[in-house]
């Protein structure tokens, strides 16, 4: 057992947050991709489009049956061999998209579970006093719907910016890269892996305050 | 896609004079990483290489498992990173001229006597690096069915000092500069059991030809002019590219 070496830990610190933006930056990129992905497969699966939602349910089945790291060595390392212009996707693009794909078959059930569970009478009230469709989605259903997914959406862009530490295997060096080989060059994991787990745990719990701020937001016309 | 088709012609255009390294990062002191900056006797080869052929180098770094992938999919152009030439991969890529001669070395736990080379293997567990040919040295062993292999994707020399593993193996000039300069708890065991040849590997094409020929042309200059031993002597305090 030795010492912390805290000097070389005070020292990681400016250097490993050089790496945090662009971990932030992927995990941003990725969340907005899926929740545009994940809304539109909800509306699918809700309104049981035909055809798209057979589509719909087999892009869920597998993105969310498969492990995050399988898809994203089959998109970057797989696919160019089989389409090779393919390999104009850099690993930064590769890392948003399979965070897109994977976590938009999560959110998209979650989307749709919230959408299901608002209550059909408010849906025939609506339509009884002459709203259309659009506008019972958007002023009834959704505004309730993004109150009851909020948290869980909160969740998994959480689960999210944790995911981003794969894309080293994919060439990016981003804060649990710049870790790995930071480690490597001193063979002091202990302290590395420490900063770099402190340095997660700080960005999530700052986002959870967030997350208590918005649903306190969103909870205001229910409080009496 | 018309902007992604275009990006990837320009790329292949121009791969003529920028020439995509990939390595680790994590192999010390080969490829590492201190205070952000990318250090190494690879690193020093491959820019002494680049000033000669005038090559653009740019050092792509991905774990050592994804590398391949990367030289296969067009994404690098070779990897600097102790690639030992054997027979499986001479079928797949062309190989450079070797520019180290090691030996493979089984490295212990310090103070674990009952170890002494490769013969006291057996009922043991080897840590050995996912992807590197050390799991093939071990399999090619008349004991292999009774040998315990694990592969990692990184940080066997901490599994072993931590004693999960009893032994890893990896390259002799490695090994020996992780016990000298690192404060982990290890030792060598025995002699070196095979003779290892480090090169650089290029894709089996045209383009991939012209290339390995112009970094032999480099390497053969680095050699006769004493640079490539020189690079050696900094980083290993003797030269390892004689055979």
């Amino acid at each position: 057992m030795h010492a912390l070496d805290f000097d070389y830990m005070l020292g990681l610190v400016p250097i490993l947050l050089s790496y945090l933006p662009l971990t932030l930056e992927m995990a941003a990129a990725g969340m907005a991709c899926a929740l545009v992905l994940a809304c539109l497969l909800a509306v699918i699966r809700v309104t049981r489009v035909p055809g798209l939602n057979a589509f719909a349910l087999l892009f869920i089945s597998f993105f969310r049956g498969t492990p995050l790291l399988v898809q994203l060595f089959l998109f970057y390392y797989g696919l160019p061999q089989v389409l090779t212009f393919l390999v104009a996707i850099n690993g930064i693009t590769a890392t948003i998209l399979g965070l897109t794909l994977h976590f938009s078959a999560y959110m998209a059930e979650s989307i749709r579970a919230a959408i299901v569970g608002i209550d059909r009478s408010q849906t025939e009230a609506a339509l009884s006093i002459g709203m259309t469709r659009a506008q019972l989605m958007r002023r009834i259903v959704l505004p309730q719907a993004t109150r009851v997914a909020t948290p869980t959406l909160m969740n998994y862009f959480i689960d999210m910016i944790k995911s981003t530490s794969l894309a080293f295997t994919l060439g990016v060096t981003e804060l649990m890269g710049a870790t790995q080989k930071e480690a490597a060059g001193s063979f002091l994991y202990f302290e590395a892996f420490l900063v770099v787990a402190v340095i997660y745990w700080i960005v999530v719990e700052a986002l959870s305050w967030i997350q208590k701020w918005l649903e306190k937001r969103l909870n205001r016309a229910y409080q009496r | 896609m018309a902007l992604g088709l275009s990006t990837s012609l320009g790329a292949a255009v121009a791969q003529a004079d920028t020439l995509r390294v990939g390595m680790s990062g994590g192999y010390y002191p080969f490829t590492y990483v201190e205070h952000d900056d990318l250090k190494g006797f690879e690193v020093d080869l491959m820019n002494a290489i680049g000033e000669i052929t005038g090559d653009d180098v740019k050092f792509v770094t991905a774990s050592f498992s994804g590398l391949a992938g990367m030289l296969d999919s067009n994404r690098i152009d070779t990897i600097a990173n102790q690639i030992t030439i054997t027979p499986e991969r001479q079928e797949k890529y062309l190989f450079s001229t070797p520019y180290v001669y090691d030996g493979a070395q089984v490295v212990v736990r310090k103070g674990n006597d009952a170890i002494k080379g490769v013969e006291d293997l057996k009922d043991k567990t080897v840590a050995v690096n996912l992807g590197s040919n050390y799991e093939q040295l071990l399999n090619e062993l008349p004991y292999a069915d009774q040998i315990n292999i694990k592969t990692y994707d990184s940080n066997i020399e901490q599994d072993v000092a931590l004693g999960r593993a009893d032994a890893f193996v990896m390259d002799r000039v490695s090994a020996s500069q992780v016990i000298k300069d690192k404060p982990l708890p290890l030792q060598l065991a025995g002699q070196p059991f095979s003779k290892i040849e480090n090169a650089y590997p290029f894709r089996d094409d045209k383009a991939g030809k012209a290339l390995r020929d112009r970094v032999n042309d480099a390497l053969a200059k680095l050699r006769d002019s004493g640079k490539l031993g020189d690079l050696s002597n900094k980083w290993f305090g003797s030269d390892i590219t004689q055979p």
